[in-house]
């Protein structure tokens, strides 16, 4: 699999679990820290599949995607959000139309690697030049 | 112009994947079938690739003047809102976001009008934030429709789907999979 993945938790356990999963897989992964860190990534040419936790501190996962999008790094990438609750949050008013997808902590790692595996195939696809009107 | 059958399934956070378990195993429809998931411009082709490889029927990215067709997949793509002309033609318009969303869920399901002859309009809510949908549930079902929303335990985000819900104007309120045989058996034997 060539797509890439970034998890984003300032929780080095769960950064370390998932690193752990995925690589078993023979999925490539990046860790950040911290949503900077992220940024930091994605200004520096990362593409992929964004697992990203919601509760983080200084920039939350919310804010991170504010940033992402203002600084134009959205395209190319899916976000999924790492999440304790499945409850609505209205934080992600305005910006639910980046956030792909929700994880639930604690994730099942089967249904966690099914859901990557697919939004990464779907991150292969390529533009068939549609025309907008 | 004759109507065709119509299912209009809206769906945010969650989508591609109950969309994937909705379109699995889904048989062709006398329906034209238009999702519009809340989705960046950039993003759509891929989804609409994605439900494509796993659809009986042709998944599409909607063009502004295409006419449906029945056993056809249309999928808004993001940045426009979609509206039915005649509830047998797509218009895509930019304009503001509706519910801080574009495509427009909402704009989409009231853009549909009441059937000629015996034409089935069906409407779908699944996951998602928010409560983009919940008027356009309302306006299917008013005109007759038959309205279904993803239930809580199968949806990534309970949101659209309560909305949807909380009006009082879903007939059914279940899984993807249940979603998808309730629909197979109410377009059964209804193509023209």
């Amino acid at each position: 699999m060539e797509t890439k993945v970034m998890i984003v938790d300032d929780n080095e356990y769960i950064r370390e679990s998932v690193e752990i999963l995925l690589q078993t897989e023979g999925i490539q992964i990046v860790s950040s820290a911290s949503g900077n860190e992220c940024l930091d990534q994605l200004e520096t040419g990362f593409r992929g599949v964004l697992l990203m936790d919601i509760m983080m501190p200084i920039m939350d996962g919310w804010d991170t995607i504010r940033q992402i999008v203002k600084r134009g790094l959205y395209e190319g990438n899916i976000i999924l959000m790492l999440t304790a609750k499945r409850e609505p949050d209205e934080k992600m008013e305005g910006i639910q139309t980046y956030v792909t997808d929700y994880v639930t902590k604690p994730f099942n790692p089967m249904e966690l690697l099914d859901m990557i595996k697919y939004y990464a195939t779907i991150l292969k696809n390529e533009n068939p030049c549609h025309d907008s009107p | 112009m004759i109507h065709p059958n119509i299912v209009m399934i809206g769906v945010s956070t969650g989508g591609p994947i109950a969309l994937r378990k909705l379109f699995s195993d889904l048989p062709p429809l006398n329906a034209a079938v238009i999702i519009v998931l809340h989705i960046p411009q950039g993003m759509d082709f891929r989804i609409a690739k994605g439900l494509d490889a796993v659809s009986s029927m042709p998944v599409t990215l909607a063009e502004d003047g295409e006419y449906l067709r029945e056993r056809h997949v249309y999928l808004a793509p993001g940045g426009f809102h979609l509206m039915l002309e005649g509830n047998s033609r797509i218009i895509l318009q930019e304009g503001p976001r509706i519910n801080f969303v574009q495509p427009s869920v909402d704009v989409a399901m009231k853009s549909v009008i009441k059937p000629l002859k015996n034409a089935k309009i069906i409407g779908v809510i699944l996951t998602g934030m928010g409560k983009d949908g919940a008027s356009g549930i309302e306006h299917i079902k008013a005109l007759g429709g038959i309205t279904f929303a993803q239930d809580k335990e199968s949806s990534a985000i309970y949101g659209m789907p309560k909305a949807a819900a909380d009006t009082g104007a879903v007939d059914f309120e279940c899984a993807p999979h249940k979603i998808r045989k309730k629909i197979a058996e109410l377009l059964e034997g209804s193509g023209k």
